[in-house]
């Protein structure tokens, strides 16, 4: 069988949108909400100390390590073999909670700590995702 | 100047990334079907905790010292290697990724807007371990086989921190000195063994040699690396970045395999992934090896392998599954439970210039793999695929130490406490 490759007007299609030539990407979140890919993770914060600053059991965390924690900045680090999100007080080297029910830990030199990187970002999921359906028992 | 970066038992140290309950352990990662160990972080080296063993050989000695053991969490290195390599890339405008964890780096351009190369090794090290968590050695040499020489030096010569830097012939000699000549990069076992017999046995007594009888004792290759050794480029950055001239896909089963259909899936991956590693290169495949064995260690050893020559190189997956299909029945034999299979590209040709043919029309549709690895891309490996690749899992990997896919899946993202 031959085929012609020539496509035919029927007529019908009526007209171009106008809007066409004005598609554009649409929003990106990620674009929004991640300044640095390479640096960047997403965590899911597990307890109630950090409710004064907004982030609740289960909502998402974006970590930035590119960014250097300042003075009060919220932040995720490794205390003790054991990803912990507090404010950091650098000067009195202090976790300290957003909740009055914690007292800050201070950080002894016996501890295992590192800064992991600065919170710039949480995220309140208030429709419960499939996909993170397993970790929010 | 050449550098090359690249990780510390990379594995190994991509497992502690987002696991600090592991950062200070010894940590080893084992290969496909958790058959040996493929890394060992420095901590469990310090422990003498030997490479490339078969793991069940030293089950005991891992438990007895505490090591932590992992399977090969490819879907998280591959993550973190790109992250890696996206740093690198800031240091440098031409940046070749040679393998999942290194990087060679050509400073052309602004060679001498750099004052203090050691200096600027560090600071790529820093930004590395602090935006990815992953410690990394920087060399720098006057040619790109001296540059891997200072990346020796860095990680495994005493007295480095991490950086080493070549920038003059003098400079090279203290390091030639304590390395062997299996330890230069394109040196392989073969030479090593014909150089010791000569009584060559360092890199330095290689650099010494003259490059002429070089060449007519071992290869052109062998005396190019001679001559990279005292600082003459002859690799040019087109060669060090040469396309792998042989690619494989080979694999051991979780679990025996006796079902005709279920090895022509298994090949039919394997060529699948072949066939994506040539794309990825810009390769086609003239000659591809299709083999299935069942185990050494079995009464009776069987083993198969046979050539396909193609009419045409290509590098289209379902033309690869479909020669995969057309060979399996000199492979299969009823009653050999077949342990092993795989498939290679031993014949390559370059995509720019092929010759064609009269009698065979190309249809090789090089859009149709492009939109297939955009979906896969775009959806995750496997979303896509030929159908005689199967759904079958039977034959897929063991990985009874896997560690969570932390980047890559929503159900793995670490934990914060708060």
């Amino acid at each position: 069988m031959k085929v012609i490759p020539i496509y035919i007007e029927a007529g019908i299609s009526g007209f171009e949108s106008p809007a066409a030539e004005y598609k554009e990407l649409g929003l990106s979140l990620d674009k929004l909400l991640i300044r640095h890919p390479n640096a960047t993770f997403i965590g899911q914060a597990s307890g109630v100390s950090m409710q004064g600053v907004g982030i609740f059991d289960g909502d998402l965390l974006i970590v930035d390590r590119a960014l250097t924690a300042r003075n009060g900045d919220v932040i995720v680090a490794n205390y003790n073999g054991c990803f912990v999100c507090k404010i950091i007080d650098k000067q009195q080297a202090r976790l300290l909670s957003a909740s009055k029910h914690h007292q800050p830990i201070t950080i002894s030199p016996d501890d295992d700590f590192q800064l992991e990187g600065v919170v710039t970002r949480s995220i309140r999921l208030h429709h419960q995702a499939p996909e993170l359906k397993a970790c929010m028992v | 100047m050449y550098g090359l970066v690249d990780a510390t038992s990379f594995y190994a140290s991509a497992e502690k990334v987002f696991d600090p309950s592991i950062r200070n352990k010894p940590v080893v990662v084992l290969t496909n079907n958790d058959g040996c160990i493929c890394a060992a972080c420095p901590i469990a080296k310090r422990l003498g905790i030997p490479k490339f063993t078969p793991y069940f050989q030293i089950k005991e000695l891992l438990h007895k010292h505490g090591v932590v053991i992992r399977s090969s969490n490819y879907e998280l290195y591959a993550d973190l290697s790109e992250r890696m390599m996206t740093v690198i890339s800031r240091y440098c405008d031409n940046q070749h990724i040679y393998s999942i964890d290194e990087s060679f780096l050509h400073f052309d351009r602004f060679n001498k807007a750099i004052s203090n190369w050691h200096e600027y090794g560090h600071q790529i090290r820093k930004a590395i371990w602090k935006e990815t968590r992953l410690p990394v050695g920087v060399g720098f040499g006057l040619t790109a086989t001296l540059a891997k020489v200072a990346n020796h030096a860095a990680k495994k010569l005493d007295g480095f921190d991490g950086v080493a830097v070549i920038d003059t012939i003098e400079s090279a000699s203290p390091i030639l000195q304590r390395m062997n000549t299996s330890d230069i990069w394109g040196i392989g076992r073969r030479i090593t063994k014909k150089l010791a017999e000569q009584n060559i046995h360092t890199a330095f007594e290689l650099a010494k040699q003259n490059p002429k009888d070089i060449r007519q004792q071992f290869s052109v290759v062998t005396e190019r690396t001679v001559n990279e050794l005292t600082g003459i480029s002859c690799l040019s950055w087109d060669e060090v970045k040469a396309p792998k001239q042989e690619i494989f896909s080979t694999r051991s089963f979780g679990q025996r395999i006796t079902n005709y259909n279920v090895l022509n899936a298994a090949l039919a991956s394997h060529a699948s992934i072949v066939a994506k590693k040539l794309r990825q290169q810009s390769s086609q495949v003239k000659k591809l090896m299709v083999f299935a064995s069942n185990s050494p260690h079995d009464d009776y050893y069987y083993k198969q392998a046979i050539a396909y020559p193609f009419a045409l190189p290509t590098n289209n997956t379902s033309q690869l599954a479909q020669a995969v299909s057309l060979v399996l029945p000199q492979i299969y034999q009823s009653g050999i439970n077949f342990y092993r299979c795989g498939v290679g590209a031993i014949e390559l040709a370059g995509n720019k210039f092929v010759q064609g043919d009269l009698f065979n029309i190309d249809n090789t549709n090089p859009e149709l793999m492009k939109c297939f690895d955009n979906i896969n891309k775009r959806y995750g490996a496997g979303s896509i695929s030929v159908a005689s690749a199967g759904q079958s899992e039977k034959w897929n990997m063991k990985r009874h130490f896997l560690s969570p896919q932390y980047t890559t899946n929503w159900y793995d993202i670490p934990k914060i406490t708060c």
